[in-house]
């Protein structure tokens, strides 16, 4: 490896600071979208990073090394998605790609994953079976969230009929898609199933449709922000007041909304009410690091946070950064993190404990119901074993 | 059946709200405000600091359309009234405007949701149907609005003032009619109607910086149908809100996205000056 002269400058700088020599560095490239749609939720990523890095930093690094971030803007999409995957991967030779991303800017930047031969661990929950032989997901599927909901609803409240409502884009109708044939393969039935352009805001013409259905339920999968706002707002000045599991809504939003959001169902890996030992010293921990300008943890952040120790493991389970070494070691190694002990060993994916929530009128979270383990099924069969 | 109707009059209604402002303004202005978009937006955040200062939200349109009008002077005399002579510089102005507030609010405020208390919530029973009462309550605004406007154009002496400017600008001014003040007062009033309609539309939409760009098309689309006149903006709300209604409910929602734009193309070219202007 080459050291440019700003990287000498930083190993002298670490010389100088730490007695802990650092031979050498490790690189993580986080490409996230800092602008475009994912803006709101990509700081609180890379604050989960950054806390990361310090306390693997702090303790020493991984083999001796220390870790450095490099983050890079993917704008949310496809275009610049393909500019930071391969700005990072090519220029900046990172060892590891660590990132929540959309679902377009995950699949422009897979072939140049593949190509650049570099790890990728993917934090976002997603629509599933995205496949590639360089990437592990640590966030769930739809088959680990939508179980939960659904379930609940036919127990507590014995809903046979559903109504499914979604933004018109991969995630919405890959989530909308998987629970109609949940539903139905659990003897319910679908009375319908609409969808609205992302940028669309007049549900009425929806909402008369789901009034007029008589469901039972209503399961939505919208864009986040805005739609999910505009459709929850609407529901609610409608006077919809059916079972609502809405599978795009985090914690956050959910507060913000007021009462509009209360009595809504969400599943969640993660959620900040989880009662561990781990997850406090998280909060606690990122609480002290970033003070006022902390922003809440959620279910994209935590991902990210345990990825970064998931890699670590992997490195250290293997004894280098060799690639391939480290994508072998991925399989075995377990991270306990703020979400539990994780193992990425389910076809490149992981069951997780899966948390059903219910929004309360303070705007909290409610956990009403914990599913241990839940199995993300078939994703990438060949990878299986 | 009766809901599909109350949708296709309440939807008509916000139409109506939403693109009165763009209206006012080109009738007296010739002039297509493409700020129009970022005033709604400006309405929503007047909207949010209203209800978030503690004050009632009935409040908040009628704040924004003080805020709205303020600006809107500010607006006319700086920027668009240099340009008067040059239509084409003043739509850019307008356009680059738009720009300009969308940004001030990211700056501001962030990209984020923010969200605004509802005046209302729930539904009224009309005989048998649940319907939304806010949209209802939009409704009975929209026709207050049309009715205020109108009563502003015909009975008094600013109205009197403006239909002149409308027909024959220069005769108006050789009458010695105030021109330059008529158009101050009139992109004022347009831009604080605007402002008033993107408080009016937050309790069923959310605040953020882009709000009001969806509105933007529609108004301006309602607005090429309809030509300069109350009852035709009125009738060119109920024929296009009424199609979308009746697509997205039988066919798709997602063409129904659509209709506006598409039906608005096909009456211009059955009625190439608007509805208000006959064949």
């Amino acid at each position: 490896m080459t050291l440019r002269p700003l990287s000498i400058a930083a190993v002298v700088a670490a010389l100088a600071a730490a007695p802990a020599i650092a031979a050498d560095t490790i690189k993580i490239g986080i490409p996230v979208g800092l602008s475009g749609a994912n803006s709101v939720v990509a700081p609180s990523v890379v604050q989960s990073s950054e806390y990361a890095a310090k306390e693997i930093n702090d303790a020493g690094g991984i083999l001796g090394m220390k870790v450095e971030l490099v983050v890079a803007d993917d704008n949310s999409g496809a275009q610049g998605a393909q500019r930071a995957f391969e700005s990072l991967v090519y220029e900046e030779k990172v060892n590891v790609l660590i990132s929540m991303e959309t679902s377009a800017a995950r699949n422009a930047g897979l072939p140049i994953v593949n190509r650049g031969r570099t790890p990728y661990i993917y934090t976002s929950f997603y629509e599933g079976r995205s496949c590639s032989p360089w990437m592990y997901v640590n966030a769930w599927v739809p088959e680990q969230q939508v179980a939960p909901i659904v379930d609940h609803f036919m127990a507590e409240y014995g809903a046979k009929t559903f109504f499914l409502v979604g933004s018109d884009y991969a995630f919405g109708r890959g989530m909308l898609e998987f629970t109609r044939s949940y539903v139905e393969a659990n003897g319910g039935t679908v009375l319908g199933e609409e969808y609205l352009p992302m940028d669309g805001s007049d549900w009425t013409a929806i909402i008369s449709q789901l009034k007029a259905s008589g469901a039972d339920a209503l399961i939505t999968s919208t864009a986040g922000g805005a739609p999910n706002v505009t459709l929850t707002k609407q529901l609610r000045a409608a006077g919809v007041d059916m079972p609502y599991g809405n599978l795009a809504v985090d914690e956050g939003t959910a507060k913000s909304m007021g009462a509009d959001a209360t009595g809504i169902y969400i599943a969640a890996s993660y959620v900040t009410g989880i009662d561990s030992a781990e997850n406090k010293a998280f909060l606690e921990g990122m609480t002290a690091t970033f003070g006022d300008d902390l922003i809440t943890p959620n279910d994209l952040s935590v991902p990210q946070y345990e990825a970064i120790y998931a890699y670590k493991a992997a490195v250290e389970a293997a004894g280098s950064t060799d690639p391939q070494a480290v994508i072998d070691a991925l399989d075995d190694v377990s991270v306990t993190g703020p979400r539990g002990t994780i193992t990425m060993d389910a076809q490149r994916h992981a069951p997780l404990t899966m948390y059903l929530g219910q929004v309360q009128a303070d705007g909290s979270v409610k956990v009403i119901q914990s599913f241990e383990n839940v199995d993300p099924g078939d994703q990438c069969p060949q990878f299986a074993g | 059946m009766a809901n599909l109707a109350l949708d296709m009059i309440t939807t008509s209604a916000i139409l109506f709200v939403v693109a009165s402002g763009l209206m006012i303004i080109l009738g007296v202005m010739k002039l297509i405000n493409f700020a129009h978009g970022a005033f709604l937006t400006l309405g929503g955040y007047a909207a949010y600091l209203t209800t978030e200062a503690g004050l009632s939200p009935w409040l908040a349109p009628l704040l924004a359309g003080a805020v709205g009008f303020g600006v809107g002077i500010v607006v006319e005399r700086v920027i668009v009234r240099p340009l008067y002579h040059r239509p084409l510089d003043a739509i850019l102005a307008t356009w680059g405007l738009g720009i300009i507030i969308g940004q001030l609010i990211t700056i501001g405020f962030g990209r984020e949701v923010q969200f605004a208390a509802s005046p209302m919530t729930g539904t009224l029973d009309l005989g048998g149907i649940e319907y939304s009462a806010y949209r209802l309550t939009l409704t009975a605004v929209a026709l207050a609005i049309g009715g205020a406007l109108t009563a502003l154009l015909y009975l008094t002496r600013f109205g009197l003032n403006a239909r002149a400017v409308i027909m024959n600008e220069t005769l108006a001014r050789g009458l010695g009619i105030d021109s330059a003040r008529v158009r101050l007062l009139t992109f004022g009033l347009g831009a604080g109607l605007a402002c008033g309609a993107g408080a009016l539309i937050t309790p069923l939409l959310s605040v953020d910086p882009n709000m009001g760009l969806p509105w933007l098309v529609n108004s301006f689309m309602l607005v090429l149908v309809s030509g300069v006149s109350i009852p035709s903006l009125a009738l060119a709300s109920l024929i296009l809100g009424s199609a979308q209604v009746a697509v997205s409910s039988y066919i798709s929602p997602i063409i129904g996205g659509l209709t506006i734009v598409v039906l608005a193309a096909v009456l211009l070219r059955l009625y190439p000056k608007g509805l208000g202007r006959g064949t």
